[in-house]
């Protein structure tokens, strides 16, 4: 019988030897390497990582199934490119080229698989020629030309109901522009103006509000809202003018532009307009420069926490703006 | 005095040597991590599969040591003694017990005295010492208690009281131990008893021996070849109040006790622990206990070592001491208790710099001897330090600082966190077979016990890996840091509780 201390002996070589064998194998697993049982040789493999969305997708790498399904890791590749193919059930296939460096992981981690049946859904219960999304209130507007009418619904297609009545201009607008109280729509053609009132039949004071306002010597270029709702701010091929919302209303010249196409963003937030226009430079050529025309009313700080947005000092701005237009020239 | 200046130089360097290889191999893991993150997952994945093949070797050396207990359990050690004869010398043998106590009342130390009381060898063939610390102020009281209970119990029962602040001593259980086996060497010599002829044990105040230990420690003195060359080590379980113990606090101290079991299967480097028992003349001839040195049951083993010049040995007795399982009111102070043990078990690093720098002036132990022991003591220590870093934090470190291109592209760095993970649970998977075997070394459930902790102390097991980042490697770095900063550690008793209040 063997005594305890040899067998403690034996169990120390033998934890040894198991230490020794074992670790090469370890190691080289952890580090990419593949064993070669027949020619007793590691080589350096890669291994692919993937990640699907959904799950549970087949893999036929270079057109073989593979038992495993996503995710998983394919390991001990040898480098090169492989064929890579997803398949799931009732969703669209993932295809591509995948290439595998040794001892590199290629993550494919972002993989979505797309159902073949989208869930669609018509919203619209009327035609229209553009729309217009409104996150924010949760809304959706429909312009048909057709018969010229605006139409409303929630974002699931829900209340879809007729809103106001379009004025028609010819040619057709180029743009509908709602106001920021969504109770006015602008549209535009070239030389012509038209501005309706939203749900008139809620709003008495909207009544009225349904007039073209017309600019037959200069082209519209664009056409924003100022912040209270009632001015206008007009770009065109000769000037930048303000306008009150109102029948027969007249502009108000704020700036004279040099060149006839200009570009121009309104920010609603900041009453900021941006455009371009050309300027004379020392060396005597023109060149185009943007330029940032803050018209937000400083008379009266409070307006905003008291909701009241007064009428835009059309004299005052011209009057600051003086120095700048005869720069602009 | 240059001597003595280039000796202390000399020690603080031994001193330094442990803590610094522990911290040392830390920030190398941590440097490799950012500079060379695939040489610090190499070195990590070797670790940590050496540490799987190592826990499973220790894991058999511990289903050894307990088939052995299981298979001893039973044993009349008190008839095998008779067995030998006369010439065995079991009539002329004396047990000399000593319990060096310091707070602990006569609730702790009924039940000792009582496992002595009921243990199943002739009282009148043993002395009992109660050595209490003077500084204590109802030291006094308890004796008188614990004197008119025991007294007319066993051949002689004394109480001592340990003076405070005597030169050359610190406050340490060592040095109460000493006090009192000095004066049990007095009354020896009125009572003209040879000290060859008794046997000492040291046991601290909450230790209840199994009723055949004086018989199983007798039959291994009198059938040992060299039984003045031997201490002799009883296998310390936590059974007292283990019942009543926090999980937690229960899975340290069956660690404890499966540890103990597995050294005992390796005899090259079993070292004397806790409650331990020697030849008395040996203690005597070698000093006693250290007076100034918290890791006094160790030591008192090397002292012995370096004076038989090497040929000195501990034979392991398979019976069980059982003591209190440490713990307190609540689980955060238990936490602590535990912390503060596993600290002063680790303080046991301070044998390396008192064996080291005596190898150096001794001429007459074999080098290869010195040169293992040397190693074993440091390796122990070290590892000790480190397991639980490298096993539970180092294998993350080179995905935190090996950079995006190293945890996101290389082969290495995707199957680090997999081999690492695989490798650890394999390691836990040893845990079944100590939950096997803890249920094997569990005293009978207490009536007051619900059948219901049976199976809380089944399912604790899952609290490993949250014992093993608090009190695996934490209290060893604690105590080697202490001791490369020369913060010296005071004898800090450990809390003893009976019930949870």
């Amino acid at each position: 019988m063997l005594s305890e201390q040899r067998i403690r002996g034996i169990l120390f070589y033998l934890s040894l030897c198991i230490f020794c064998a074992g670790l090469p194998f370890i190691l080289s697993f952890a580090l990419g390497y593949k064993f070669n049982r027949r020619t007793f040789h590691f080589t350096k493999t890669g291994l692919i990582d993937l990640k699907t969305q959904p799950p549970g997708a087949s893999i036929y790498l270079d057109g073989r199934l593979l038992e495993e399904k996503t995710p998983t890791t394919i390991s001990e590749l040898l480098p090169g490119e492989y064929n890579l193919r997803l398949e799931l059930k009732m969703h669209y296939p993932w295809a591509g080229l995948v290439k595998v460096e040794e001892g590199q992981v290629t993550r494919l981690d972002k993989i979505i698989l797309f159902l073949e049946r989208q869930d669609i859904k018509q919203l619209n219960k009327a035609q229209f020629s553009s729309l217009w999304v409104d996150e924010t209130a949760g809304h959706i507007y429909y312009f048909s030309l057709q018969d010229s009418s605006v139409y409303t619904s929630g974002l699931e297609g829900d209340n879809f109901e007729k809103v106001a009545d379009f004025v028609r201009i010819q040619p057709p607008p180029l743009k509908c522009i709602l106001s920021e109280d969504r109770q006015k729509l602008l549209y535009f053609n070239a030389h012509q103006i038209a501005i309706v009132g939203m749900h008139p039949e809620k709003y008495e004071f909207l009544k009225d509000t349904s007039f073209i306002l017309g600019v037959p010597d200069k082209i519209i270029i664009n056409v924003f809202w100022y912040s209270d709702n009632y001015h206008i701010i007009v770009v065109t091929s000769k000037d930048i003018e303000a306008w009150e919302a109102k029948p027969e209303a007249q502009p108000v010249q704020l700036l004279r532009l040099s060149k006839k196409s200009t570009f121009a963003h309104y920010d609603p937030k900041t009453d900021t307009l941006y455009f371009t226009d050309l300027q004379k430079a020392p060396d005597g050529n023109f060149y185009d420069n943007l330029y940032k025309l803050q018209l937000n009313n400083k008379l009266y700080p409070f307006s905003e926490f008291i909701n009241l947005k007064p009428a835009f000092d059309f004299d005052k701005v011209r009057m600051r703006l003086n120095g700048k237009e005869s720069d602009l020239q | 005095m240059e001597k003595n200046q280039i000796y202390n130089r000399h020690n603080r360097t031994l001193e330094i040597i442990p803590g610094a290889l522990s911290w040392g191999v830390i920030f190398l893991l941590i440097l490799f991590a950012y500079f060379k993150p695939v040489a610090c997952a190499l070195i990590v994945i070797v670790f940590d599969f050496y540490w799987i093949i190592r826990t499973g070797y220790l894991t058999t050396l511990l289903i050894m040591a307990y088939h052995k207990l299981a298979r001893q359990k039973d044993n009349d050690w008190l008839a095998a003694c008779q067995s030998l004869g006369i010439t065995g010398g079991l009539e002329r043998l004396f047990h000399l017990i000593i319990f060096p106590v310091y707070k602990e009342g006569p609730d702790i130390l009924r039940a000792s005295l009582d496992a002595l009381k009921n243990s199943h060898y002739p009282k009148e063939r043993m002395i009992v010492v109660v050595a209490y610390e003077e500084r204590y102020k109802y030291s006094r009281e308890n004796a008188l208690i614990l004197e008119k209970e025991f007294k007319g119990d066993f051949f002689a029962y004394l109480s001592t009281f340990h003076p405070d602040g005597l030169a050359g001593e610190t406050r340490t259980k060592g040095a109460n131990a000493t006090w009192g086996a000095k004066a049990a060497k007095q009354f020896l010599d009125n009572k003209g008893i040879n000290y060859e002829n008794v046997v000492i044990s040291c046991f601290d105040a909450d230790t209840c021996v199994d009723k055949e230990y004086f018989g199983c420690l007798a039959y291994h003195f009198l059938t040992s070849p060299k039984p003045h060359q031997s201490s002799y080590q009883p296998m310390p379980v936590y059974n007292n109040n283990i019942w009543y113990a926090p999980s937690f606090a229960r899975l340290v101290e069956i660690s404890a006790s499966f540890c103990q079991m597995i050294e005992s299967m390796r005899l090259e480097k079993f070292v004397t622990f806790s409650s331990h028992s020697m030849s008395f003349k040996t203690l005597v001839e070698i000093g006693y206990w250290p007076t100034d040195m918290v890791s006094d049951d160790s030591m008192v083993y090397w002292k012995a070592f370096l004076f038989f010049k090497g040929d000195y040995r501990v034979i392991p007795l398979y019976i069980t001491v059982s003591m209190d399982a440490a713990y307190s009111r609540n689980l955060f102070k238990t936490l602590v208790v535990q912390y503060k043990q596993k600290r002063r078990w680790a303080w046991g690093v301070e044998n390396f710099p008192f064996v080291v720098s005596r190898f150096l002036k001794d001429d007459q132990i074999p080098l290869l001897l010195k040169i293992r022991r040397t190693f074993n003591l440091l390796e122990s220590h070290v590892t000790w330090a480190l397991w639980a870093v490298i096993i539970v934090v180092a294998a993350s470190l080179p995905i935190l600082l090996g950079g995006a291109f190293f945890a996101r592209v290389t082969a290495i760095g995707y199957n680090l966190p997999k081999v690492t993970g695989l490798l650890f649970n394999c390691t836990l998977m040893t845990s079944i077979i100590w939950i096997l075997l803890s249920r094997t070394i569990l005293p009978p459930r207490p009536k007051e016990v619900k059948w219901v902790k049976n199976l809380v102390m089944a399912s604790e097991w899952v609290l490993v890996p949250f014992i093993v980042l608090i009190l695996g490697s934490t209290p060893a770095l604690d105590a080697q840091t202490r001791l490369m900063l020369a913060k010296y550690m005071e004898f800090n008793p450990t809390e003893k509780t009976k019930k949870v209040v």
